[in-house]
C-alpha cells in the first residue's frame, strides 16, 4: 500500500466523516434541484414525497423551461451557482459530463443497493455514459415508432394486422394509401430543421450500418433516398419540412395521413382525438431481418460536479430511482428501466401500443453522445433538407454533412 | 464653490448634468452589453468561459469562419431581401391605409385604431396564426387562391424554399403595417389645411398636391418610419421562431434568427456575436438616418 493509497484513504475517512457530521445537524443540508417538470410531472411530486421522510435532507425544487434549461444550467455553472441535481435533455448530457462540470457518479452507482445499470435499457443508459464513466442516471425515456390506421389500411385492401415491416413495404403501403382526392397521405412525420428532425431521421441511418459519425455511408444515403421518395411522391405533406412531430401527428389523428411516425407522448391525445383503429408496429427496417434501431428522448438526472453535498445529492438521486415503478401510473411517462412492467390501463388501444413502444426501446439509441451533439444535428437537419428540398441529391448532402462533422470530431 | 454649485442649479453644470444622466444610463443599460458583444467577437467563447470576461482572444478567426460556411451567404442576401420586402410592403400598404384614412369618412378613427390589433399582438401570436394561414394542406390563404382560381395546387408556404421567406415577409407586412400607417397618419395630420387650400385654388390637382405638398411636408416623417421599420424588421424573430424555423435548408434564414440558433441552440456564443456585430452595423446606419431625418422634427 503507497503513500497515495494511504492519502486517497485518509481523504475518504475524513469525507465520510465529515458526511457523517452534516447529516447529523439535519436541517443543515440542502438539496437543490432544477428540472423542466410542471406539477403534475415527477420531479415536483417526487421533492415534495422526499421531504416529508425528513431525511435530514431538505430538497428545493425549481423548475426551469425547456428552452432555458442549457444557457441556464451554463450560466449557473460558470459561476459558481449551479443546483446540485439538474434534469438534463440528453444529447446534452455529453456537453457537461465531457468537460467535468457533472460529477462522476461510478463509483456511487457500483456501491448503491437501488441504482443498478443493469436496470436500464442500453439506450438511455448510454447517453449519461462519457469515457466509460456514469454521469448521471436516466430519468425517464421514450423513443418513436410507426402509428398506422387500421380503418385506412382496410379501405384500401391493405392487411390491418400487417403494418409494413421494411423501407419498401413502407413506401408500397404509402403509395396505396395515399389519395390527394380525400386529403389523405401515406405518411406523416417530421424533417423539420431543428433537433426534431435529426431526431426522426438518425434511427433510420442507425438500422442501415451509418451513424452520425459514418453519415454518408451507403446506408444512409439509401434511407435519405427513401425520404426522399416520399417527399417527392407527395406520399407526406411537403409541410414535413417545417411542422414538427406533434403537428404532424394531429393530422393523422384528423385523418389526414394514414400512418406517422412519432412517440408514446401522443397516445393520450389519440385515444381522444382519432375516431378510428389503429395501431403501432416498430420502426421498418431497411430489409427484412436487418438491424432495428430507434430513437431515444427525455431527459437524465445529474449531479454538477461542484456540488457541496455530492453524498446527500445521490441519495436524492436514489430516492427518485425508487419510485420509478410510479413513472408510469402517476405521470405517465415511461421509465427508462426494463426491470419495470408497465401497469395495464385499461385502455385496449394504449395497452397494445406501449407493449410495441417497450419493444422497440430496447433498440433505441442514444443521439451521441458528444459534448458537440447541437452542431452534429445541425449539419444532419441542413443535408436532410437540401436533399429534401431537391436542391442536393443525398449523396451530395450527406457528403457536405459528413465533413462538417468531421470538423467537429476533429 | 457656490460658484460650482449655482452652474450645477442654473448654467453649465445644469446641462452637463441634464447631458450625462441619460447618457451614463445608455452606457450602462445598451452600451456595455454592446460592446462586451463586440469583444465577444473576438474571443474563444464556450460555456466554460461564459462567466469571465478573459478569454482566449482569437482575433478575426470568428469571422473568417463564418464566411467560410457555405450557408452565410445565402442567409445574409435572405436578410437583405426581407427588410428591403418588408419594409417596402409595410410602408406602401401603411401609407395607403393612412392617406384612405385621411379622407375621413364616419367611423375613420374608429377602424384606424382597429387596425392597430395587429401591432399590440405578440409576435408568437401572430407567427402561430400565420402558420396555419400559410399551412399547405389546409391554409386558408391556399383555400383562397384556389377558390379564386389564381392557383391550381396548393402552394406550401412553408415548406417550398421558393416561398418560404416571403411567408414569413407576408405575416411581418401585415405584423407592421398597422404601426406605420398610425405615424403616416399623424404626420399627414401636421400638415396645416391652408397649404392644400392655396394650392387648389391655383389649379393643382390631386396628384400634384400629394406629390408637391404631401411627401416634401411628410419627408421627415417617411424618413423616421424606414429606419424604424429597419430596426423592427431587424428584430423580427418570433415570426421565423413561429412559421418556419429558418427552414427549409436555410431558405428561410436570417442572421438575427441565425445568431440565435448559434448562440441557444448550438451554443456557438462567438459565432452567435459575430453575427450580431454585423447586424450592429446595419442598425447603426439605420439610426443615423433615424436620427438625420427627426433631427428637424426636433429644431422645428
Amino acid at each position: 500500500m503507497g503513500i497515495r493509497n494511504l492519502v486517497v484513504m485518509g481523504a475518504f475517512a475524513l469525507a465520510s466523516v465529515s458526511a457523517f457530521a452534516v447529516s447529523a445537524k439535519a436541517e443543515d443540508v440542502t438539496i437543490s434541484v432544477w428540472s423542466l417538470d410542471r406539477d403534475i410531472q415527477p420531479a415536483p411530486n417526487l421533492v415534495a414525497d422526499f421531504n416529508k421522510q425528513n431525511t435530514g435532507i431538505k430538497v428545493e425544487y425549481r423548475q426551469i423551461q425547456f428552452d432555458d434549461v442549457v444557457s441556464e444550467a451554463m450560466r449557473a455553472y460558470s459561476t459558481g451557482q449551479a443546483p446540485d441535481i439538474i434534469a438534463i435533455d440528453n444529447p446534452e448530457h455529453a456537453l457537461f459530463s465531457s468537460r467535468g462540470a457533472f460529477l462522476d457518479l461510478t463509483d456511487m452507482i457500483a456501491k448503491s443497493t437501488v441504482i443498478k445499470t443493469a436496470n436500464y435499457f442500453p439506450g438511455p443508459l448510454a447517453s449519461t455514459v462519457w469515457d466509460g464513466k456514469n454521469y448521471g442516471v436516466p430519468k425517464a425515456t421514450n423513443t418513436i415508432a410507426l402509428y398506422y390506421n387500421k380503418d385506412m389500411f382496410k379501405a384500401k385492401g391493405l392487411d390491418p394486422n400487417k403494418p409494413p415491416q421494411t423501407w419498401a413495404e413502407l413506401v408500397e403501403d404509402a403509395r396505396k394509401l395515399t389519395d390527394p382526392a380525400a386529403n389523405v397521405y401515406g405518411l406523416a412525420f417530421s424533417a423539420k430543421a431543428s433537433e426534431e428532425g435529426t431526431f426522426q431521421f438518425l434511427p433510420w441511418v442507425q438500422m442501415a450500418g451509418g451513424g452520425y459519425e459514418n453519415i454518408n455511408s451507403e446506408g444512409a444515403v439509401k434511407a435519405l433516398d427513401v425520404w426522399k421518395t416520399i417527399m417527392d411522391e407527395k406520399l407526406a405533406s411537403p409541410d414535413t419540412l417545417t411542422r414538427g412531430q406533434w403537428d404532424s401527428t394531429g393530422t393523422f389523428n384528423s385523418g389526414n395521413a394514414a400512418m406517422a411516425i412519432s412517440g408514446p407522448w401522443e397516445l393520450d391525445r389519440m385515444l381522444t382525438e382519432a375516431k378510428f383503429d389503429w395501431g403501432v408496429a416498430l420502426l421498418p427496417v431497411p430489409e427484412a431481418g436487418a438491424e432495428r434501431s430507434s430513437a431515444m428522448g427525455d431527459f437524465n438526472w445529474a449531479i454538477f460536479a461542484n456540488t457541496q453535498h455530492p453524498a446527500e445529492a445521490f441519495k436524492v438521486l436514489e430516492y427518485f430511482t425508487s419510485q420509478d415503478n410510479r413513472m408510469f401510473s402517476d405521470f405517465g411517462q415511461l421509465p427508462a428501466r426494463s426491470d419495470i412492467a408497465i401497469p395495464a390501463t385499461g385502455k385496449p388501444l394504449k395497452d397494445e401500443a406501449l407493449k410495441v413502444f417497450i419493444e422497440q426501446l430496447k433498440f433505441a439509441k442514444p443521439r451521441g453522445p458528444h459534448p458537440e451533439w447541437p452542431k452534429i444535428s445541425k449539419a444532419i437537419q441542413d443535408a436532410i433538407q437540401a436533399a429534401l428540398t431537391g436542391q442536393m441529391s443525398s449523396k451530395e448532402a450527406l457528403d457536405q454533412a459528413a465533413e462538417k462533422i468531421k470538423a467537429v470530431l476533429g | 464653490m457656490k460658484r460650482l454649485l449655482s452652474s450645477i442649479t442654473d448654467g453649465k453644470g445644469f446641462d452637463i448634468a441634464l447631458v450625462a444622466f441619460p447618457l451614463g444610463y445608455l452606457f450602462l443599460m445598451s452600451g456595455l452589453p454592446l460592446l462586451y458583444n463586440v469583444v465577444m467577437s473576438f474571443q474563444e467563447v464556450d460555456m466554460f468561459s461564459l462567466g469571465s470576461f478573459w478569454r482566449p482572444f482569437v482575433g478575426l478567426k470568428n469571422y473568417r469562419d463564418l464566411f467560410a460556411q457555405p450557408e452565410t451567404l445565402p442567409i445574409l442576401y435572405n436578410t437583405g431581401i426581407f427588410v428591403a420586402a418588408s419594409i417596402a410592403g409595410q410602408f406602401l400598404l401603411g401609407f395607403g391605409l393612412a392617406l384612405f384614412f385621411w379622407t375621413n369618412f364616419p367611423g375613420a378613427s374608429w377602424l384606424r385604431g382597429l387596425f392597430l390589433v395587429s401591432w399590440v399582438m405578440p409576435g408568437l401570436v401572430v407567427g402561430a396564426i400565420w402558420n396555419w394561414i400559410l399551412s399547405g394542406d389546409f391554409g386558408v390563404l391556399n383555400f383562397l387562391l384556389r377558390e379564386t382560381g389564381i392557383i391550381d395546387g396548393n402552394i406550401f408556404w412553408r415548406s417550398d424554399p421558393n416561398f418560404s421567406l416571403w411567408a414569413v415577409i407576408i405575416a411581418n407586412i401585415w405584423l407592421g403595417m398597422a404601426f406605420n400607417m398610425i405615424l403616416l397618419s399623424v404626420g399627414l395630420s401636421a400638415i396645416p389645411k391652408d397649404l392644400y387650400e392655396a394650392a387648389e385654388l391655383d389649379g393643382a390637382n390631386a396628384f400634384q398636391r400629394f406629390w408637391t405638398i404631401t411627401l416634401p411636408m411628410m419627408r421627415s416623417t417617411i424618413g423616421a418610419i424606414i429606419s424604424l421599420g429597419l430596426i423592427f424588421t431587424l428584430q423580427q424573430f418570433d415570426l421565423f421562431a413561429a412559421i418556419t424555423s429558418g427552414g427549409p435548408n436555410n431558405s428561410s434564414n436570417v442572421t438575427q434568427y441565425w445568431a440565435w440558433d448559434l448562440s441557444f441552440r448550438q451554443y456557438d456564443f462567438a459565432k452567435g456575436a459575430t453575427i450580431s456585430v454585423i447586424m450592429i452595423v446595419f442598425v447603426m446606419f439605420a439610426s443615423v438616418v433615424y436620427v438625420r431625418s427627426t433631427r428637424h422634427e426636433v429644431r422645428g
